[in-house]
């Protein structure tokens, strides 16, 4: 390159001068703004990595459509641009994080997986004043501080547990098994120590449509190395199914063990986690992932919509594809871009005006429409039962959404090793 | 209450525990070894067992050789990174502060744990190995071969590494600088270069521990804290520096947190060994084998 002169810099320089003048003032003054920051905060380094960037890229997938597709019509067509933030799964930083995010100018956030820390971005967005809207997080809690600037596209903890109430009763009901014990399991996070409490709550008060007790209540911490002495407990309790609530590790060391300890079950139904769905899973767990049953919000497998969006996911993370936690990654951005199109505006007064309004129809998910109620919870979300059949999930209850029957009791696990 | 007391659950605890506890006592071995000779505490140590077990988990997908035959490897490789950390980092920091020799170990853990996130992604991995599934009934008791196999490598290696110390020069030469570093000097001995290879065999043992460790538990990058900080209460309890401390006090924290679910939530398992270190340090404040 030639050296730069002091003739061919004034050159220069009149000329970004002139740009400036001409497009970047008027810009201003129409206050149109060219980019729409959304700060996305994840838990994309810790210990459920694995999920956070999951849920990261998601928001980057819904991000890319809406851009691809013109970007904000009502605001000239101004493009999205994710902010990036780590949570590290710690509530601490999420709070710092989305400070920062808020001095770089995001609009609106999203994130962040873990309740524990959806509660502590709330709380600030709060103080703030600028709209939250959760893509994954369920623990009831965070809906019931009267945020008023916070909203959630995923199911509610009670949602999962009603939910999973149902399916139960229903297995009872047309297979006749013969559920009397049962064993709970959960990870030591808020979500996890709720969601087990709920359960064990719910089958104590006698909810179920069926007579049943809990004989064993395990709660580990999350990131757990070992559960070989917590599954040894379960086999002393003989229960006759397993309701866990996971993490990713966690379930593999799980159905290792109790493969390896010969626990006799007549199945694993978890009543609401992650651990029992993802790719790794099922290859590296095999044979013993086969007819594990899980309840979570998940994408309908009838829309066509989401056929679309999981064929560019996979295209872009070969091996991966759009599980409950992704699909409501997706969804949120989708949800801010709709709001973003009727405010017409990025005022954050404005924005939870338009959210509070919603009604987003081309919802990937199982469920209905996104809508939120005062508290800001989504009244049309819902959950499937999944169960992993020829080393597929599939989606197996309710019957609206069902790619195939399910099998129960489950085949036991040391049989197939 | 009485029946969680049935006698073959107390049972299958301590064999569970006490053969986890063969693992640490491998993992806590390595941290002692370089406290004893450097004085310096590797805050690392967990997250380079985590390469071990990387190391470990790449060889057995590729090529299928168990990580209990690959732990050579494994070993070999974090011999050669740990040889390299105590030339480039802790070197330079012997001579300073506690505290900020800390600062410097943590900083090479955080660089250790995000590279394997950078290289081997976010995922949880179980690799599908021989043993890993395999298991041993004695009636009702059962016995994890994983579990056994890495209890027996893991006191195999222990013993190797004492008889290296004891019999072979450069073990003499660790042993001396350890003693009295000025002295060592004097007559000769290099001994930059026996602290490295000291720090070398210190994490040569935490990588083959994470090798053993593979077929027992799924593997992520952010898996190592937990470990260095159980070594570290291992270390203490045994006695600062002193190899055998490490050893027993690895089998007793095995044992302590496998039993103590019997009584305690899982996840008030790292209580027990707290409590046991402040309870032994207020009887032996110098750790059960401290001199």
């Amino acid at each position: 390159m030639e050296k730069m002169n002091r003739r061919t810099f004034l050159k220069y320089s009149a000329t970004v001068g002139a740009t400036t003048a001409f497009s970047g003032f008027p810009a201003i003054l129409r206050s149109q703004p060219k980019e729409i920051l959304i700060g996305s905060i994840q838990p994309v380094t810790g210990v459920i990595a694995d999920v956070g960037i999951g849920d990261r890229r998601a928001n980057q997938l819904a991000v890319d459509e809406i851009n691809a597709k013109g970007g904000i019509k009502s605001l000239g067509g101004a493009k999205l641009k994710l902010l990036l933030a780590d949570c590290e799964a710690k509530e601490e930083v999420g709070r710092t994080e989305a400070e920062r995010l808020i001095k770089e100018g995001a609009v609106c956030l999203t994130g962040p997986f873990l309740s524990g820390v959806a509660i502590a971005i709330g709380t600030l967005c709060e103080a703030r004043g600028i709209p939250f809207v959760i893509d994954v997080a369920a623990a009831d809690a965070v809906t019931q501080k009267g945020f008023k600037y916070t909203f959630r596209c995923f199911p509610t903890s009670s949602t999962l547990i009603r939910n999973i109430g149902e399916f139960l009763g229903q297995i009872v009901k047309e297979r006749k098994a013969n559920i009397k014990r049962i064993a709970v399991t959960n990870a030591g996070d808020l979500f996890g120590r709720l969601q087990g409490k709920a359960f064990v709550d719910f089958v104590k008060a006698k909810k179920l449509s069926f007579d049943a007790e809990i004989v064993e209540h395990i709660e580990y911490p999350l990131g757990v190395q070992d559960l070989s002495s917590e599954v040894t407990k379960i086999r002393a309790a003989k229960p006759d199914i397993l309701c866990p609530v996971a993490r990713p590790g966690d379930a593999k060391l799980l159905i290792r063990e109790l493969y390896k300890q010969r626990v006799e079950l007549l199945g694993i139904v978890g009543p609401g986690s992650p651990g029992w769905y993802e790719p790794e899973f099922i290859k590296d767990m095999g044979p013993l992932a086969d007819f594990v049953m899980d309840n979570a919000p998940w994408p309908n497998p009838k829309s066509s919509k989401y056929k679309e969006i999981n064929d560019r996911f996979a295209k872009l993370y070969p091996g991966k594809y759009l599980d409950g936690n992704s699909g409501y990654g997706y969804l949120s951005v989708m949800v801010i871009a709709d709001a973003l199109e009727r405010a017409k505006s990025t005022n954050p007064d404005a924005l939870v005006e338009a959210l509070r309004k919603i009604n987003y129809k081309d919802n990937p998910m199982v469920g209905g429409p996104v809508q939120f109620t005062p508290n800001g919870d989504n009244a049309n979300a819902a959950t499937a039962l999944l169960q992993v059949l020829k080393r597929e999930v599939k989606v197996v209850l309710p019957k609206e959404y069902a790619e195939t029957s399910y099998v129960f009791p489950q085949p036991p696990l040391w049989k197939r090793g | 209450m009485e029946k969680r007391m049935n006698p073959a659950l107390v049972v299958q605890l301590i064999i569970s525990g006490f053969l986890m506890g063969g693992v640490y006592s491998l993992i806590a071995l390595g941290l002692s070894l370089i406290f004893g000779v450097l004085r310096v505490i590797n805050f690392a140590h967990g997250e380079m067992m985590i390469w071990g077990m990387y190391i470990a988990y790449t060889i057995l997908l590729l090529t299928g050789i168990d990580p209990f035959f690959s732990l050579v490897v494994s070993a070999g490789a974090l011999f050669i990174l740990g040889y390299i950390v105590q030339r480039v980092v802790v070197n330079r920091i012997i001579e300073f502060p506690e505290a900020m020799q800390v600062i410097a170990m943590i900083g090479t853990a955080l660089i250790f744990e995000n590279g394997a996130r950078l290289i081997w992604g976010p995922d949880y991995r179980s690799p599908a190995s021989r043993f890993a599934l395999s298991s041993i009934w004695i009636g009702e008791i059962m016995i994890d071969v994983p579990r056994l196999l890495a209890f027996l490598i893991a006191i195999l290696i222990a013993a190797l590494v004492f008889l290296f110390l004891k019999y072979t020069d450069t073990g003499k030469a660790i042993r001396s600088s350890a003693d009295n570093r000025l002295g060592a000097l004097l007559v000769g001995t290099d001994v930059n270069r026996v602290y490295a290879v000291c720090f070398g065999i210190g994490t040569a043992c935490v990588g083959a521990a994470g090798a053993l460790l593979v077929p027992l538990m799924p593997l992520s990058p952010h898996i190592g804290p937990p470990f260095t900080m159980v070594s570290f209460i291992i270390v203490i309890l045994g006695g600062m520096g002193s190899l055998i401390g490490a050893v027993v006090g690895g089998l007793i924290v095995g044992v302590a947190e496998s039993v103590a679910t019997i009584f305690l939530p899982s996840s008030l398992k790292q209580i027990v060994s707290f409590t046991l270190m402040v309870a032994i340090l207020l009887l032996r404040p110098k750790g059960l084998f401290g001199r």
